[in-house]
């Protein structure tokens, strides 16, 4: 019925629309993406609730906090906006989108874009919709130009201008969720008439679109008459009338499919979360519906105004009327994000990165110094840094509810901690630094190398139909990317070895310890590696029909057993001696790079994530310096007579 | 001097039996591997599958033979069999090492049986209809049934004889005797274009008024092909005509040989199963709010010896019968809203070994591991071959 309603008064506005839309074309054209707020908000102080907020983004409700961090990094790249935390800045963004016009939000990395938007080079990077809006129409040309090409043909100018694009489109749809709530130029009534026939309160000239949507049965009652009346007759009042609901029609237009879940629907078997302005077009009339955007409208207000108790008095109301629909897979979900509010403010790698750089440069510190204390501090900074690591780890298991290897960033991370339990494995066997170096060095290299991939945004995705499954991701993806740590703290031990020989080619004790972990552990990269690939087989026969299909990350990962194989093959063969296999474990440490992420370059096979294209330079520099670092110090220790 | 060292004598058994040549092999394995990973780029997985890992020899530039996987696979088995019985050191401490050497022994068997028997097709199916046909990706067939008047009660199965077109040559002779006649292959293209018109051919006899095929490079995914042929039937009584067809035609050529009408076809071949198969219903759940698919599903109904039951069919969950195995392959949804599953067909025997051999050599390394691990501290390791 209501919707019968609805339906039947935006006819009434399509024909009006048709009829009087020459009369008035400013209203229309002139608000396309900049309804004008002519003053500051007052803002609010403390977000506390606002970040508790769920929202149903990229397939997962997550808190606002998370979300907004993400959309953040996704525009410019960075987690805060100068003095303003992501939050702050969303949150204006959100209720007052003309203050963000002139921020420097968006990222552009390449100079021909800038070039073709006609847009002056800045040092940051970085630039705002202001600057950008003059092209806006050519940027929209070129990126439907650039979709049309086929992924892995285009250039990296046509991807730019494509997330460029994408970027500030979905800023722009996003600037409208909740325009809503505010009073707008397009719903200012001069007629006291009106403004009593609509019973808007009478101090008042502006008004917003949930004023006058609010309101939609008086304003359908008093233009019913018009559908008869000659146009040529009608009275001002009526024009203004005519106005309001043009302007109606054109907001429902306009900033429908807007992609902000914030309300989810009330059909159990819809899982779909909704924009308020998509809420208001499907059903304002529904109770439960209308107080919750009214709750969000609250909640604008007294942004506004600047009322803390207001603004988290309306949010809570808002949170509490959505969680009481919410299905038990939807709540479950809800249910989470305390968890992940803490994790988000815990900040665990940031403790964990420190304390390993700590351990890190004590030891560089025992190079000069033999104090046991060094040795002790060190052991003690790398457990320290074990721990938040480890924490870290099991908050994103429970929030996700699966094991934490299902893309690039979360494998980093958890090569990361095995690494680092090698390490005080070895610490623990040994007590000569060895496991510490390890410990260290690798927990603080995959843990920066793992930020750089947290950039592409949120760490927490949803897995396709495929990978979706806990027992093949705790199996063949924990023992693969285990079988990736041991083969890298191999390689690790095989740089220290050649150090080790460098620095004291005689100590030939010193250098059996080094040799005979190094062994141990590639052993059991192998074993792991082996277990990974065969449990992926099996895997692929089940999902695929396919043992063995030759698919790149398959062959990847067959490389890294093969080559240590042939490590093993040519020492038993007397090939290599000791030198020559540490030689090699470094080698391995490159067949790991490859078969990790390497192969994901390549843009073919079954396996392709998170695929950016800077960690193809990355690839090649490491593969660079390695080759150095062998070459060079293989020519040394062959003067100094060392057997490979 | 025992058995085994005076076999290792020989030049040839010492050099089969070399940890070098293990070496060696495995280092070409690693090259191929890269190789066939790198090559997948521009020739696609399919080609450079031939190529690198499904041949004996390849040619490098044109004109370098180099060893092809194949060959290097049959290496490594030979030298492994080679090395256990004649140079493997058969004692308790190096129990792992030889549980791990069956294992990979098994490894190769089940490969290449894999690769010898296995058989890839799918069966696309509606929503409720059934099937007991699958079809091949790439194979294509030859098919060739009679024209039968409409009977009542209407039959619905034909008799269809049906000639394997993989291993066509130009002069190829195909005895047709139960239908009376012989298929002369006159020319065979295994990717090509067709056109309609040219007058020097028009006695060729063809559905679609096809007279002429263009050969076109091979694609880099092999069910791009599209072949089509040209071929003499010759009937006992000594009847000639010449036949065109066509892997994209959609009608089927009739001739009349000896008054009984024969439809030929070139379709992609079809496998029968020893059961049918009903999509009883298609389901797909998206994650919310986007185009990623959670997951995939198809109830279906199987039946044999009249009997039917229902099995649902998802990612990671196929359906096995027998030699058989059908998985969840993919979906389409037409204009009318009528949803069609795909389902991976494949027929192995061999399908469980490498199960086996990823356990047992799985089980070796963790035991190898272990009395490593126990024996890391003394100054002498064990010896796991014997040297010469």
């Amino acid at each position: 019925m209501i919707k019968t309603v609805y339906l039947s008064f935006f006819r009434l506005t399509l024909i009006t629309i048709v009829v009087v839309g020459l009369l008035l074309p400013s209203v229309s054209s002139a608000q396309l993406f900049c309804p004008l707020d002519t003053f500051k908000p007052q803002k609010i102080k403390s977000l506390e609730v606002f970040k508790r907020i769920p929202v149903l983004n990229e397939g997962r409700i997550k808190p606002l906090d998370t979300y907004v961090q993400n959309f953040l990094l996704l525009l410019s790249g960075k987690r805060r906006y100068g003095h303003e935390s992501a939050l702050e800045w969303f949150a204006r963004f959100l209720f007052s989108p003309r203050t963000t016009f002139t921020d420097k939000i968006f990222l552009i990395n390449h100079p021909e874009i800038l070039e073709a938007l006609k847009v002056e080079p800045e040092k940051g990077r970085r630039y705002s919709f202001r600057d950008l809006e003059p092209e806006y129409v050519k940027l929209q040309q070129l990126a439907m130009a650039s979709r049309e090409i086929e992924d892995k043909n285009r250039s990296a100018v046509e991807r730019e201008i494509l997330r460029v694009y994408n970027n500030v489109y979905l800023y722009l749809r996003l600037s409208g969720a909740m325009m809503y709530a505010s009073p707008h130029p397009d719903f200012t009534i001069n007629s006291p008439s009106i403004i009593s026939q609509l019973q808007l309160s009478s101090g008042e000239t502006s008004f917003s679109f949930y004023d006058m949507i609010e309101r939609a049965d008086l304003l359908r009652q008093a233009t019913e008459r018009l559908e008869t009346k000659r146009e040529r007759d009608w009275t001002q009042d009526d024009k203004i009338l005519v106005g309001l609901m043009n302007a109606l029609f054109f907001w429902t237009q306009y900033y429908a499919d807007c992609p902000f879940g914030l309300i989810p629907t009330k059909e159990e078997e819809d899982e779909h979360w909704l924009s308020p302005m998509d809420i208001i077009l499907i059903s304002f009339g529904d109770p439960v519906y209308h107080g919750e955007i009214k709750n969000l409208r609250d909640m604008t207000l007294a942004y506004w105004n600047g009322v803390q108790l207001e603004f988290d008095l309306a949010a809570r109301a808002f949170m509490d009327s959505v969680s009481k629909r919410l299905s038990i897979k939807e709540k479950q979900s809800v249910d989470k994000i305390s968890l992940e509010l803490l994790y988000n403010r815990l900040n665990l790698f940031i403790w964990t990165k420190l304390f390993y750089a700590v351990g890190f440069g004590l030891f560089l510190f025992s190079l000069m110094s033999d104090k046991t204390w060094l040795y002790r501090a060190a052991k003690i900074a790398v457990l320290a840094g074990f721990v938040p690591h480890f924490i870290a780890l099991l908050f994103r298991i429970a929030i996700m509810s699966r094991p934490p290897v299902s893309n690039l960033y979360e494998t980093f991370i958890f090569v990361g901690l095995i690494t680092v339990t090698l390490g005080l494995l070895l610490e623990l066997v040994n007590k000569n630094w060895l496991g510490i170096v390890v410990s260290s060095t690798c927990g603080l290299i995959f843990l920066l190398i793992a930020g750089k991939f947290s950039n592409d945004g949120d760490t927490m995705q949803m897995l396709v139909a495929v990978l979706n499954s806990n027992f093949w991701l705790s199996t063949h993806v924990l023992a693969i990317t285990t079988g990736y740590a041991g083969c890298s703290v191999a390689g690790i031990l095989g740089h220290i070895y050649i150090l080790q020989a460098l620095a004291k080619p005689n100590d030939k004790k010193w250098l059996e310890v080094t040799y005979k972990n190094m062994l141990g552990i590639l052993g059991f990269g192998l074993t792991m590696t082996f277990l990974g690939t065969t449990l992926g087989g099996i895997w692929a026969d089940q999902s695929w029909g396919r043992f063995w299909g030759w698919d790149p990350k398959e062959n990847g990962a067959l490389l890294i057993i093969l080559w240590s194989a042939i490590i093993f093959h040519a020492r038993l063969a007397e090939i290599i001696n000791p030198l020559g296999v540490a030689m090699g474990c470094v080698w391995g440490m490159i067949v790991v790079m490859w078969a990790w992420f390497g192969v994901n370059l390549l843009s073919v096979g079954l396996h392709s994530y998170g695929f950016t294209s800077g960690i193809a330079y990355a690839l090649v520099a490491y593969v660079v310096v390695e080759f150095i670092f062998l070459t060079s110090s293989g020519l040394i220790l062959g003067k100094k007579n060392m057997k490979f | 001097m025992n058995c085994r060292e005076h076999l290792r004598q020989y030049r040839i058994i010492g050099f089969f039996t070399s940890v070098k040549l293990t070496t060696f092999f495995l280092l070409l394995l690693f090259i191929l591997t890269f190789w066939g990973t790198v090559a997948q780029v521009h020739n696609g997985l399919y080609l450079a599958q031939q190529r690198y890992f499904h041949s004996f020899f390849f040619l490098v530039m044109e004109f370098l033979p180099f060893p092809g996987g194949q060959a290097v696979m049959w290496g490594l088995f030979f030298n492994l069999v080679s090395v256990a019985l004649l140079r493997l050191v058969y004692k308790w401490q190096n129990v792992g090492i030889i549980i791990i050497h069956f294992g990979l022994l098994l490894f190769l068997i089940s490969g290449f049986i894999t690769h010898r028997f296995a058989q890839e097709s799918f069966l696309t199916l509606p929503e409720g209809r059934a099937s007991n046909v699958s079809t091949a990706y790439h194979d294509w067939e030859i098919s060739v049934w009679k024209e039968t008047p409409p009977k009542f009660p209407l039959q619905i199965t034909r008799e269809v004889m049906a000639v394997n077109t993989k291993n066509f040559k130009t002069g190829q002779v195909v005895d047709l005797n139960e239908l009376g006649f012989q298929l002369t292959v006159k020319e065979y293209r295994r990717n090509c274009n067709a056109y309609v018109g040219g007058a020097e051919r028009s006695k060729i006899i063809n559905a679609s008024g096809i007279h002429r095929l263009k050969l076109m490079p091979l694609e880099k995914e092999p069910q791009k092909n599209t072949p089509g042929g040209v071929f003499d039937i010759e009937t006992a009584k000594g009847e000639n005509y010449e036949i065109l067809l066509f892997g994209g035609e959609s009608k089927t050529t009739i001739v009349k040989i000896g008054g009984v009408e024969y439809n030929m076809m070139l379709r992609l071949a079809r496998y029968p199963l020893p059961f049918t198969l009903k999509l009883v219903d298609f389901m797909m759940e998206k994650h919310p709010g986007t185009d990623t698919a959670r997951s995939f599903k198809s109830l279906v109904a199987i039946e044999t010896k009249n009997v039917w039951r229902d099995k649902l069919i998802s990612m990671n969950n196929p359906l096995r019968y027998k030699d058989y195995t059908l998985y969840q392959s993919s979906y389409a949804i037409d204009n009318m809203g009528y949803e069609f599953s795909t389902l991976a067909v494949v027929a192995n025997v061999g399908r469980i070994l490498p199960y086996i051999s990823t356990f047992v050599t799985f089980g070796g390394l963790v035991i190898h591991f272990i009395l490593m691990a126990f024996t890391a501290k003394k100054d002498v390791e064990p010896i796991f071959v014997e040297n010469d």
